[in-house]
Formats: structure tokens, sequence, C-alpha cells
């Protein structure tokens, strides 16, 4: 007796899960990803956090309520009232728009920095990683050294020795923020340069350039992406350090570090001076933070389903 | 709490390679220093001191800066090896070796305040959090740890300076107040207090995650049949392994309590190497400042070999 086997289409029909709606959705890894970062709670406080002060820093540049430079506003050390809601400094200016101002840079120096030091520590990490033998050698003996000394004398030499403007600035942070970067890029390409689908790549005679660029870069991204955001607030408070120890950018740019080391002296009799932009710079950090940790768990494969 | 353990032949010649390779280090970066600060142009009394020509010389001179760079450098080296650093550019006669030596126990004193604030206070929080674990206590743990590793040192300086200067000054009617300076016992805690919370903020979620991980483990399960007291239990059994992963970041941690003692020193006017190294920098005094570089590189690297030599101690499957 001969029995009619049906065919993986029919049954397919049969359990409904051909055709219509039935199919699951097809999503890549990112679009899954951002739906569930969308529903981690914090972290999209986190990004509502961001996005007001980064709204704050480009309105910034092209308007304050009164210009973040002008002195003699009104009685010096005076607190909040309705003409300037977060009160006067120690020469009389206007703190919400220094806030404003401070905003400005802090998310510049943070960003530029961030994306800086992931270029230097990605292009050093795979480098080292894939190349191995003595470019890692070299490489990893230049991470080690460097990791010997506490980063922010790195930092504070490099600004006496090439100015203090912002992109100076910028670019001493960067250079004593890409360690992680490589080490982190570096372990990536070490273990995926041994994957099938590289030695299917370099089988058919793909350049060394478009391996590392088209098959290992890519699927390092989701960790370099999350490292990239923890770099935002580590360097806007390296930002601050540089500026409270008076190496920052130079006055009278109105650097959330510098307000508050300048409103210090006066701690006692006016704390609003330090608190408002120590506030701001708190919050901007603790929001970059939690969108940090809402990326790790979106983008780590060991949570996935 | 820990077992004994004896120094073995291993535990000596991994000692020592380390300290081969932190010399080297020191000497590595006091090096790139020294060798970028003589590239700069003019030359440290030229504009300041408004010398005469006769003068600047004999100054050159007598910190060999007439000599080309390269002569200089062989004779720093052979100071560095002789324990000497040289001499202060600004304070004539300073001798900078022994004044970074005082400055040191400072800084390692402030340092080591703010490793056991770290210690204390994080493990005490992530322990709490654990056992009480999706309460309240744990919620409250949990929030206070992510926002206080997002608060940096300086910021809880000032909280703690206007709680404890001002805002004891006015509750008490000035009869209870922080002297914010150095030198007296009670003055460390508020400069330890503010340098280590960041990081015991830390420790106190990766102590939370992995007493969560060990408290499920069949040994402690066992501990508490057999009727042991929760003391015991959490002590003794549960917190030994949940210490493990927690050790790994006490090297990172402790080279960023030494960063951040740079600022907190400054703030607090502790003499301390942090000080020293803002001073003179803006001071424009090289000399002392390759000096600190040479001290915080044998800092980080001796920081970090203690912490490593500990850690068998904790991890007895550990052995060098």
């Amino acid at each position: 007796m001969a029995t009619v086997v049906p065919t993986t289409l029919e049954v397919a029909e049969e359990l409904q899960i051909v055709g219509g709606d039935q199919l699951p959705e097809q999503v890549t890894l990112w679009q899954d990803a951002w739906r569930r970062l969308t529903r981690n709670r914090m972290a999209v406080i986190g990004m509502v956090i961001i996005g007001f002060f980064l709204v704050t820093a480009v309105v910034s540049f092209v308007w304050t309520p009164y210009d973040t430079w002008r002195q003699a506003l009104g009685i010096t050390y005076s607190g909040p009232s309705l003409a300037h809601p977060l009160g006067l400094d120690d020469y009389g200016r206007d703190i919400l728009s220094r806030v404003m101002g401070g905003a400005g840079i802090a998310l510049s120096v943070g960003v530029g920095a961030s994306l800086v030091a992931s270029a230097i520590g990605i292009i050093l990490g795979l480098l080292a990683g894939f190349y191995r033998g003595k470019v890692d050698v070299l490489i990893s003996l230049l991470i080690n050294i460097s990791y010997g000394v506490p980063d922010l004398l790195i930092a504070l030499i490099l600004v006496v020795l090439i100015g203090r403007g912002i992109q100076n600035i910028i670019l001493a942070i960067s250079i004593t923020a890409w360690l992680g970067m490589a080490r982190l890029v570096r372990g990536q390409t070490l273990a995926l340069r041994e994957r099938e689908f590289v030695e299917a790549a370099r089988s058919i005679g793909t350049k060394n350039l478009k391996i590392l660029s088209r098959h290992i870069l890519p699927n390092a991204l989701g960790p370099i992406v999350v490292q990239a955001t923890y770099l935002v607030p580590a360097a806007i408070i390296f930002e601050a350090f540089l500026s409270l120890l008076g190496l920052g950018v130079p006055p009278p740019a109105p650097s959330w570090g510098r307000m508050a080391v300048e409103g210090y002296k006066a701690i006692q009799i006016a704390p609003h001076i330090v608190l408002a932009p120590c506030v701001a710079l708190s919050l901007t950090v603790l929001a970059f933070n939690w969108l940090g940790d809402g990326l790790r768990d979106a983008i780590d494969p060991r949570m996935r389903r | 709490m820990f077992p004994r353990r004896e120094v073995t032949r291993g535990t000596l010649v991994y000692a020592f390679q380390r300290l081969v390779l932190i010399t080297f280090t020191a000497v590595v970066v006091s090096s790139i220093v020294f060798i970028g600060v003589h590239q700069l142009p003019g030359n440290a009394f030229a504009s300041e001191h408004r010398a005469t020509a006769g003068t600047e010389a004999a100054l050159l001179h007598h910190y060999h800066l007439d000599l080309p760079w390269p002569q200089q450098y062989v004779l720093w080296l052979e100071g560095l090896a002789h324990g000497d650093l040289g001499e202060s550019l600004v304070n004539l006669g300073t001798q900078i070796t022994p004044l970074l030596l005082r400055e040191v126990k400072v800084s390692v004193t402030l340092g080591l305040a703010a490793v056991l604030v770290t210690i204390g206070v994080g493990m005490s929080l992530g322990v709490l959090a654990a056992i009480r674990q999706n309460t309240w206590v744990d919620y409250t743990a949990s929030t206070a740890a992510v926002i206080g590793y997002s608060v940096p040192s300086f910021v809880w300086a000032f909280l703690l300076i206007l709680l404890t200067v001002s805002g004891f000054y006015a509750w008490t009617g000035g009869a209870i107040y922080e002297d914010i300076g150095w030198g007296k016992i009670e003055q460390i805690p508020v400069p330890a207090l503010a340098l280590g919370l960041p990081y015991a903020a830390i420790v106190a979620r990766l102590t939370r995650a992995s007493m969560l991980e060990v408290i499920r483990q069949d040994y402690v399960r066992t501990a508490w049949a057999k009727g042991l007291s929760a003391r015991v239990v959490i002590l003794r059994h549960a917190l030994r392994n949940a210490l493990i992963p927690v050790a790994t970041i006490l090297g990172p941690l402790v080279t960023g309590i030494i960063t951040g003692s740079v600022v907190i020193e400054y703030l607090f006017g502790i003499p301390g190497l942090g000080q020293e190294f803002v001073t003179s920098i803006l001071s424009r005094d090289y000399n002392i400042v390759i000096g600190v570089f040479t001290f915080y590189a044998a800092l980080v690297g001796l920081a970090n070999l203690t912490v490593d030599l500990l850690y068998p101690l904790l991890d007895p499957r550990i052995r060098y």
C-alpha cells in the first residue's frame, strides 16, 4: 500500500505557516536591537535627556537668553530670579545662558572625542588582531605602556604642548581614550578572523582590506557601538577635569567644569553657582550611562532569545 | 577569613618579572616626556625672569640646558639610576626626589582611604541588594549605584563640602564643621569619600551580580541546610567566592582613583603628587613634571602588582 508522503509545502500549508500574516516578520539584528532598546525604560529616559541637552546645545550656538560672556548683568552672586532663573555668578553673568553654552561644549567634546578615539582604537585594534605577529606586539606594547600612566596626566601635558582650543582638547582626550576600544576590537578581530566566513572570503581571493571592512568590522560593530557610547560620558567628565585644573577650553567659554571651580570660591555664600553646572553635567553623564547600559543589553547576543 | 598561603618560588619570580616591567615602563614613560619637553622652543628662563645674558647663561649651564638634548638625556638617565630626579627649575636648589617622596606619602594615604571607602561602601551595598533581591532595598541600592558612578568625584567633593562645611556649620551654630585641608586625621574622610564613591558604585553593581550567581549554588544551599547562621553563610561561604570577579576590576579601579586624586588634591588643597603636578605644569617646571610622571608610572605599576599578588589569597586556584 502506497502512502502519500506530503511535501514540505503541503505540511506548511496545513500548519498555516506559509503566506499572509503567519510568516514571522523579517527583522535585522539592528531592528531587533532597536526594538529592545525602546522597551528599556531607563534607556528611553536616557535618550530623552540626551535629546534635551542636544537641542539645548544646538540652540546655544545661535541663541542664549544673555551673552554667555556678558558681565555685570545684575548683583553678583544673586540667586535665582525671574530675569535670571539660575541666578548670576561671581562676575554677574547669567548662569542659565552659561549652562546652555556649556552643553554645547560638553557635547561637542564628548561626541567628538568618542568618534576620534573610536576611530583610532578601531584601526589599531583591527590591525593588531588581524595581522598579529610584530604589528600586534608593537600595538599591544603601546597600549600596555599607556595603561601604566594615569591618562589625565598625558592629556594635561598634551594640552600644555598643543594649546587649549576645543579641537586640541578633543585631540588630547582622544589620544588617551582609545586604549579600551583598541583592546576590545583586537579581541573581537582575533576571534572573528578564525571564523568560516572569513576563511571563505579569503579562499575566493578577497583582499585583506575588504575582509577587514566588509566581514570583520560589521560583525564587531555591536560591542563597538556600546563602547563608543560609554566613551561620551567619560570624555565629558575628562573635559570637566581639565577645565577644573585650569587647562580646559580657555575662558570666557562657559565650560561646566570651569563654571564649577569658579563658583567653588564662593560655595558657602552662593552654592547655586557650583550646583547648576554640576547638576547639568551629572544628568548628561547619567543619561549616556543609561543609554549605554540599554544598548549593551539590547545588542549583547547572550541576551538573545 | 582567608586561608594561609605560603609564598612560593613562582610568586617571587612573577613579582620580580613584574618589577622589571614596572621599572621599564617608568623609564620609557619619563623618557618620552623628557624628550618631548626638550623639543619645545625657547627655554625656561628666557622671558619670565628678565635675566641678564650672563645670569641666563649661568642658569642654563647649572641645569645642563646648554648641552644638546641627547647629552642632557644621558645625564638625566645617570641621575635616575641613582634615584636623583634633578632640581626644580622654578625654585633653585630644591631637590625633586625628596620633595616627591614626601608628596607620594600623602597621595598614597589618600588613595588607600579612598580604596577603603570604595570596597566598604560598594561591597555592603552590593551584598544588601543581592540578599534582598527585588525588594525596595535592592531597587534603592541599584539606583543609587547607577547615579553614584555617573556623578564624578569632583561633584561629590562639592556636595560633601556643602554638607560638612556650610551645612554642619549652620546646623550646629559653628560648633562642628569640616576644616578643609590636610595634616589632621579628621581631614581625610571627606576627600576620601569624594574620591571613592564613584568607584564604590561600580563595586556595588559587580558585587550584586556575582552574589546573585553564587547564592544560588549548591554549596550555599548546603550551608543553609546545615543550619549555619545567615552571617556565616553570607559572609563566609557566599561572599568569599562572590569577591573573585569583583577583584578583577581592582586594578583599573586603583588607576582610576589615582587619576581622580589629581583633581581632588587640587580642590582640597592636599599637598600630594597630583597637586604638585598641576602647579608645576602651570609654572612650566618641566623637571618636576618629568619626575611626577616617573613617580606615577611606578605608583600605578606597584598598585596593580599588589592587587595581582593579593588575588591568589581570594582564589587559591590561581598560582603564579
